[in-house]
């Protein structure tokens, strides 16, 4: 094929071609070499201290690095390997099997792998800083701090950075799916029809958008204490003991709550995935449509929403108090009903269909009982009474790995069931089963003693002597565990080579649209439109969807289709038909020259090394070091001139001709992306705002402003700040009308004013916040700083968060009045009404924070 | 909307935010602080619901966009208010 058709990326065998590709397809299997490298990062840790754990005591690695060793293999595990691994799935398949040719943002997808990529990279790296973190996966505070860190602690703050990083991957990526979910379906596609497996990811990225950023604030304000010397997770010393009554009593359950509200819906982010997984094997492999396909969608969006009111039961050994600890009994318990649901829906699938035990099957149903084992034992720890008995034991490690590594599980049969589709060979069947068998027993091997070694304190490496059998035969069943992937990496590495050629599908009965197009499938994915409209998967010609569009643009959709899950008796016909009509279409499609421009760009990979740069010179800058500095300075700067060149960059996706959107027919792809990545930012402020709140409740809401605020911290200047902001908002929705008029000189001035507003913003922040660093009162007589009381950090952390947000708004401002000069958006207006909308956001905003810090 | 409409609405947010400042500089923070709290945060509500209907155009987008923004402010209503009452 021609580098044309190839938009302008280079052959697969170029290395060039795996940093300059935004190819969804591209992009999901380097997420899934990328996520199989940090399983075995955090994979060879755990035999590391599955050794250490043979005997009692730390004689192997030592204290330090046994902690390192546990708290890093946590946070590999969970962050770098099973959600990556899943998202390779997802970008691989989701646009093939909702009938799109790419994600919405091809260079925004590149920038998400390349920021996951470096930020385990700087994981990586923070053990050559002295230490890592050692503090557990779930980093609470105060041990997460500098304080409670030993050594300079550079290492912690790079893992903290690192998290940040891939916090914001995870973010541009929730974006991204969810916009392309809604305005790229194809032609007849409701959003309840399609294929499973991208049902689950939708759901998946919906719960990813609104928990990563409450993570993302938690995980901002922790880099403050570290870097910048705020006060929000730090305890007061008194002498050489905590001093709980300090200034700041809600540090240590402010984490928790922020962590905990992520954290929870992280646990079925992780697993959504596998579900979906395991529900395309078991239709595929029992040739049924799966039972009770709407009550297992329906069970789904319940988990989804009840996520995010359960987070309360990580928590039922703090001293939060009886009534809410009773709530979130029951939330926690109602949660597990719509499990029951799908996981009989999944044994009745079984039950109706005929049973082929394939390599994906066996280890689909392999996931499934280990988590039903895991789902039992959780009940335990759900209800408050057995918690106070399980909590902080080895009963929780070996609840939380029958959960997540079955979800693990059920993604290596996933691997295993769309390696032909990616690679366009078949593996070692036999081999494949064998591993499974091996994999299965060392799991059970090495997860079930614990149960019954379920009094060892977790993260503690000393144990009581009675349990030393348990473990041995724990550290046995992790190296039989390991052993199994040796079989598996094996089996895939060799069959790239040897492996079979398989043709569209190679596995019968399976019905979602991947399985209609060649293995691997042609860079456009489709030889035509998708379309459902007439009940099944057609590709339409360039002249019927011109008759289609005709009048009425981006019309779609009569007729619905069942995209998923043959039944026994039609399942293949539904394939049969699909292939036939794939194979009878021409494999390259020509609709017009716009199609075919370059999709390859190198800034993606760049903006995500320069980040990386930053990132390593931020986690020093505390000490001082000329070193940390320079990279911090080198790294912002390449970071600004990589965004700017990407942003100069022609990159041309444009919207499919033909489409299904509901429910957002009338919002453009962009407009949409943006509202997006607002609801985002709305609970990233929510959860700044609600950590003022909360440290506030903790200390006296009254009490606060008498005790921990100087009397020169006066309302004028928020005042001021207000009617400035307000009055820039004023004038973007002005220069939008002025656009339309199509009056350069209106939009020009329109946003000059915009910008010279939000600048005087700024200077007016920045006058008063000097003011107030350096007044000498009887109350505050070395001023009144970030590190003065928690009340300053708070103050200065959540306007300078929103200061940073303005500062980002007058970049974009600034780019936008050199084009408004230039001729740009007259008679278009839409660029500016995006601009407005985050502008708009952050003026929302500030309505909220100027009587909260400045008036109450 | 035309520049009328967006000029109306501009005036009515700046009237709000100025009646904020009023309600602190007639004492009324000190002498009864919740009802200033309540007036005070009720004004921020009207204000910012006024931004996203006329300026962000909620108004004239699909309810669906509505429903979005709503997801992003009950996840942190719901943050925020079962914290805090975790430790009353």
């Amino acid at each position: 094929m021609s580098q044309e058709h190839e938009h302008g990326l280079p052959p697969k065998s170029s290395v060039s071609r795996w940093f300059l590709t935004t190819n969804h397809k591209d992009i999901g299997v380097l997420y899934l070499i990328t996520a199989l490298f940090f399983l075995l990062f955090g994979g060879v840790l755990a035999l590391l201290f599955r050794l250490e754990l043979i005997t009692s005591g730390a004689d192997l690695l030592g204290s330090m690095g046994y902690n390192q060793a546990v708290s890093t293999h946590g946070l590999l595990m969970v962050f770098w390997f099973i959600s990556p691994f899943a998202f390779g799935f997802a970008n691989y398949l989701v646009p093939l099997q909702i009938g799109a040719d790419d994600l919405a943002f091809p260079r925004l997808n590149a920038l998400s792998y390349w920021l996951y990529l470096f930020s385990g990279i700087l994981m990586g790296v923070s053990f050559f800083q002295g230490t890592t973190f050692a503090g557990g996966w779930t980093m609470y505070a105060p041990l997460n701090t500098p304080a409670y860190i030993p050594g300079e602690g550079l290492g912690a703050t790079s893992v903290v950075l690192a998290l940040i990083m891939f916090t914001a991957a995870v973010t541009l990526g929730s974006v991204n799916f969810l916009t392309t979910m809604y305005r790229m379906r194809a032609e007849g596609l409701r959003m309840r029809d399609i294929p499973i497996f991208s049902l689950s990811i939708n759901l998946t990225v919906w719960m990813m958008l609104f928990a990563f950023a409450a993570l993302l604030a938690a995980l901002m304000i922790l880099a403050s204490d570290h870097i910048l010397g705020t006060t929000y997770f730090q305890y007061s010393i008194d002498g050489t003991t905590m001093a709980t009554d300090a200034d700041n009593p809600g540090a240590s359950l402010l984490w928790a709550h922020l962590f905990w509200f992520f954290g929870h819906p992280e646990v079925y982010i992780v697993f959504f995935p596998a579900l979906g997984v395991m529900a395309e094997c078991f239709q595929t492999f029992t040739g049924r449509r799966l039972v009770g396909r709407k009550w297992f969608i329906i069970s789904m969006v319940l988990v989804a929403l009840q996520s995010f009111v359960v987070w309360m039961h990580h928590m039922f050994l703090t001293g939060i108090n009886l009534p809410i600890k009773t709530i979130f009994m029951a939330t926690t318990i109602g949660i597990s009903l719509p499990f029951d649901l799908m996981v009989f829906s999944l044994i009745y699938t079984m039950a109706k269909g005929r049973v082929r035990f394939t390599t994906p099957f066996l280890f689909s149903l392999g996931a499934l009982i280990l988590f039903i084992i895991g789902g039992i034992t959780g009940v335990f720890l759900g209800a408050i009474v057995l918690d106070y008995q399980f909590r902080g034991t080895y009963w929780v490690v070996a609840h939380f790995h029958y959960v997540m590594v079955s979800g693990a599980t059920a993604l290596f049969g996933g691997l295993y069931y769309w390696y032909p589709k990616i690679t366009g060979k078949m593996y070692n069947q036999t081999l494949g089963k064998i591993q499974f068998g091996v994999y299965f027993l060392g799991f059970n091997l090495l997860y079930f003693p614990m149960f019954l070694a379920w009094e060892t304190p977790r993260r503690v490496f000393v144990y009581p002597e009675g349990l030393q059998i348990w473990h041995s035969m724990a550290t046995v069943g992790g190296f039989v565990l390991g052993a199994s992937f040796l079989i598996m990496f094996y089996n895939l590495f060799v069959s790239l080579w040897r492996g079979e050629d398989v043709g569209p599908n190679p596995w019968e009965y399976a019905t979602s649209a991947e399985w209609a197009v060649s293995s691997p499938p042609a860079l456009e994915n489709f030889p035509g439109v998708p379309s459902y409209a007439t009940g099944k998967l057609e590709f339409l010609d360039d002249e019927t969807v011109a008759e289609r569009t005709e009048g009425t643009p981006g019309a779609a959709a009569h007729g619905h289709a069942a995209t998923d899950g043959g039944t026994a008796t039609d399942g293949g016909a539904v394939t049969a038909r699909a292939a036939a009509t794939a194979t009878a279409m021409e494999p390259a499609h020509e609709v017009g020259g716009e199609e075919h421009a370059s999709h390859a760009s190198f800034w993606p990979f760049l903006v995500s090394l320069a980040g990386f740069v930053t990132f390593l010179g931020l986690s020093g800058v505390r000490t001082g070091s000329v070193f940390y500095l320079s990279l911090a300075t080198v790294g912002g700067i390449g970071t600004f001139g990589s965004l700017l060149g990407m942003t100069r960059e022609p990159f041309h996706a444009p919207e499919m001709a033909i489409a299904e959107r509901w429910p957002f027919e009338r919002v453009e792809k962009m407009k949409l992306g943006m509202w997006t990545f607002l609801a985002s930012d709305i609970v990233l402020f929510g959860a700044f705002i609600g950590s003022y709140a909360f440290v506030r409740v903790a200390y006296g809401w009254t009490a606060w402003h008498h005790d921990l605020i100087p009397a020169e911290h006066v309302t004028m200047p928020g005042l001021i700040n207000t009617y400035l902001l307000l009055t820039s908002s004023f004038l973007v929705v002005i220069a939008m009308v002025a656009a339309e008029r199509e009056s350069k000189r209106g939009t020009v001035a329109a946003l000059v004013g915009t910008f010279a507003l939000g600048v005087g913003f700024l200077i007016n922040k920045g006058l008063e916040w000097q003011h107030l660093f350096h007044i000498h009162t009887e109350a505050f007589p070395n001023g009144w700083n970030l590190s003065t009381n928690i009340a300053s950090s708070t103050f200065y952390l959540t306007t300078g968060l929103h200061g940073a947000h303005v500062t980002i708004g007058l970049i974009i401002c600034a780019y936008m009045t050199v084009r408004a000069w230039n001729g740009a958006y007259q008679g278009d207006d839409r660029a500016i009404e995006y601009f407005g909308l985050y502008w708009h956001f952050v003026d929302i905003v500030w309505l909220f924070l100027f009587p909260l810090f400045y008036i109450l | 909307m035309d520049w009328k409409g967006y000029t109306v609405i501009y005036v009515v947010l700046f009237a709000f935010a100025t009646a904020q400042a009023v309600v602190e500089f007639t004492g009324l923070v000190d002498s009864a602080y919740w009802v200033a709290f309540a007036l005070i945060m009720v004004l921020s509500v009207v204000k910012a619901v006024g931004v996203a209907a006329y300026y962000q155009h909620l108004r004239w987008e699909p309810r669906a966009v509505t429903y979005l923004v709503l997801g992003g402010t009950v996840a942190a209503l719901a943050l925020t208010g079962a914290a805090a009452y975790s430790i009353l």
